[in-house]
């Protein structure tokens, strides 16, 4: 490894700078979840003059118990429910497609390969308002199937997969065909049991990014019972602006589990979303 | 390969599920866009419906200062937002690959906002941005500034944002850098300091050119994600104030969901995607290896 660090001075400063960088990377973390332990009067008093009790956390859980007064377990239940579908959705559609990339030769091939990395190229944010229109014509507007099926294909995954699928030796698809399984079953029994380190990273990927998704859910299911978490994050900071225990609280919560599953299949996670294989 | 001929319709069986998806999720509604642009008049928030305008939605947009200042507002965050995400990721990307005895949980803990969804964060950061009791302003206070406006003045609203999406964004694609600057075999460097190279020579020499594959995806991908940003001022600013973070994106959503002009919303939705396939493809154009522009990634 290169080494950019040799004089005595340029390792304090290598310090100085990570530390800062660390402090400005974890303060809203730190601060954000000690005042979800407080009320709002001991927040907004302990933050003018500011001193040390600002960031040790507070022992009142009332902001917890207020949120899932406030429709906050609907809304997680609610997000459960449509990342799970679209995980499993998500890995057979895109699973299979990588199959077909990985084990035939057919007319058209690259082209459509070519295609479907393209389309994952268009944010889908810039899309949301043609397809929020889409949504109202053929009837899914504010229901589950807007918030889970325009949502399955996925131009990422299929990469994943394809590339996963072309390191498998074709010796042994094609001696299973000769044993006389289809090609389904090839797929079902040979290749699928051999890619679970990449079916978990892409779960991950799917899984995070339902959890994370905001704009979409806020325009294609505008209804209370629809609402995912982070939409129902963004009512309680325009409609309770003033209650900042609460807000501090919802987010924690909503935060906490997509940290913990990357942190979990932290290597599967990040070789999904780079494409490099950790070491 | 010969059996495979009479099951020439297996692959697409196989494809169809995630292609049909792909066709109509994805570039339908382009399509939807660029034709419904055309087809609704867009005057005072669609009073007078009339089919088949052709272009008169472009030309009302273009006669709208407010369409004007939005597009200012979009170029000028591209313009410092994408160049500053870059070296900073680059630059906590090279200090991150010092190997030192706590190096693996310092970087852990500078991929934290990665878990972290943009609206927690826009709502965290507002929160602590806020004029009256915002911790930034306790803290600044300490050194002895006055409190500043942050989120409430039109000077210091797209910074605030800037910074926002910043935080998020660095530890994100940094992620990226580091692998890719994981993924550079040793041996260069021995062979470069053998050759006598200082530090510079081989971040010049070595580096920049086995990791500008990666650099030039993270800055396309980058560029493309942050002309959509708009989580920000949905949550916090509302575009204003003043019109100050008034986005083409975030005036695609307001013209659409609040005032109900979709010929206006959908209009400003075509001209933003042309723009940034027009931004990507000037960047892969100028930036891109001629050798490696057939491959994505």
């Amino acid at each position: 490894m290169i080494n950019y660090f040799k004089k005595n001075w340029s390792i304090y400063l290598w310090y100085f700078v990570i530390l800062l960088g660390l402090i400005i990377t974890i303060l809203p973390f730190w601060w954000g979840i000690a005042a979800s332990f407080k009320t709002n009067p001991k927040i907004f008093g302990e933050l003018k003059p500011l001193s040390l009790s600002t960031f040790i956390p507070g022992n009142s859980f009332d902001a917890y118990f207020a949120i899932f007064e406030n429709n906050f377990g609907r809304a997680m239940l609610n997000t459960f429910f449509v990342s799970t579908c679209s995980v499993v959705g998500g890995l057979v559609i895109n699973s299979m497609a990588g199959f077909a990339f990985a084990q035939f030769r057919f007319r058209g091939d690259n082209i459509i390969f070519a295609f479907v990395l393209l389309s994952f190229a268009v944010p889908a944010d810039a899309i949301a308002i043609p397809l929020f229109k889409m949504m109202r014509q053929i009837g899914w507007f504010d229901t589950f199937y807007a918030l889970i099926i325009p949502m399955l294909p996925n131009g990422l995954i299929i990469f994943l997969f394809r590339q996963f699928f072309l390191g498998i030796p074709k010796e042994l698809t094609e001696a299973s065909r000769v044993d006389g399984l289809s090609w389904f079953g090839v797929y079902l029994r040979i290749c699928m049991p051999l890619s679970i380190p990449v079916t978990l990273g892409a779960g991950l990927l799917l899984f995070v990014g339902q959890w994370e998704s905001f704009l979409w859910p806020l325009i294609a299911a505008p209804s209370p019972e629809l609402h995912l978490i982070q939409v129902t994050l963004g009512r309680f900071a325009t409609e309770y602006e003033a209650i900042w225990n609460q807000q501090f609280a919802a987010s924690s919560i909503a935060g906490l589990l997509p940290l913990i599953f990357i942190y979990l299949f932290q290597r599967q996670f990040v070789s999904a979303l780079t494409g490099i294989e950790q070491k | 390969m010969h059996f495979f001929k009479k099951q020439w319709i297996v692959p697409y069986l196989f494809l169809a599920p995630a292609l049909l998806g792909t066709i109509a999720f994805k570039l339908y509604p382009i399509f939807i866009g660029l034709w419904e642009s055309f087809i609704y008049t867009s005057y005072g928030g669609g009073v007078e419906k009339r089919l088949f305008v052709w272009f008169e939605n472009y030309q009302y947009l273009f006669s709208d200062p407010l369409f004007w200042q939005s597009l200012k507002i979009t170029s000028l965050l591209t313009v410092i937002i994408n160049p500053l995400q870059i070296s900073l990721s680059l630059g906590l990307a090279l200090l991150l690959m010092r190997k030192t005895k706590f190096i693996r949980i310092i970087r852990s803990l500078y991929l934290l906002p990665i878990g972290i969804a943009l609206p927690i964060a826009t709502i965290v950061w507002g929160l602590m941005l806020d004029p009256i009791d915002g911790l930034f302003n306790s803290i600044i206070g300490v050194f002895g500034i006055p409190p500043q406006p942050f989120l409430i003045s039109e000077h210091q609203a797209l910074w605030c944002i800037i910074g926002i999406a910043t935080w998020k964004g660095v530890a994100f694609w940094m992620l990226f850098l580091l692998a890719g600057l994981e993924d550079i075999p040793k041996q260069y460097y021995e062979a470069a300091s053998i050759d006598g190279a200082k530090t510079f020579d081989k971040f010049r020499f070595v580096t920049l050119p086995l990791l500008r594959r990666t650099i030039l995806f993270v800055f396309v991908a980058d560029t493309a994600a942050n002309f959509v940003l708009m989580v920000p001022m949905i949550i916090l600013t509302k575009g204003g104030p003043l019109q100050s973070t008034n986005v083409l994106v975030y005036e695609a959503y307001r013209s659409g969901f609040f005032y109900q002009d979709w010929g206006r919303s959908l209009s400003i939705v075509t001209i933003l995607t042309t723009i940034t396939l027009i931004v990507i493809g000037l960047q892969l154009l100028f930036l891109g290896d001629s050798r490696e522009g057939q491959k994505l990634k």
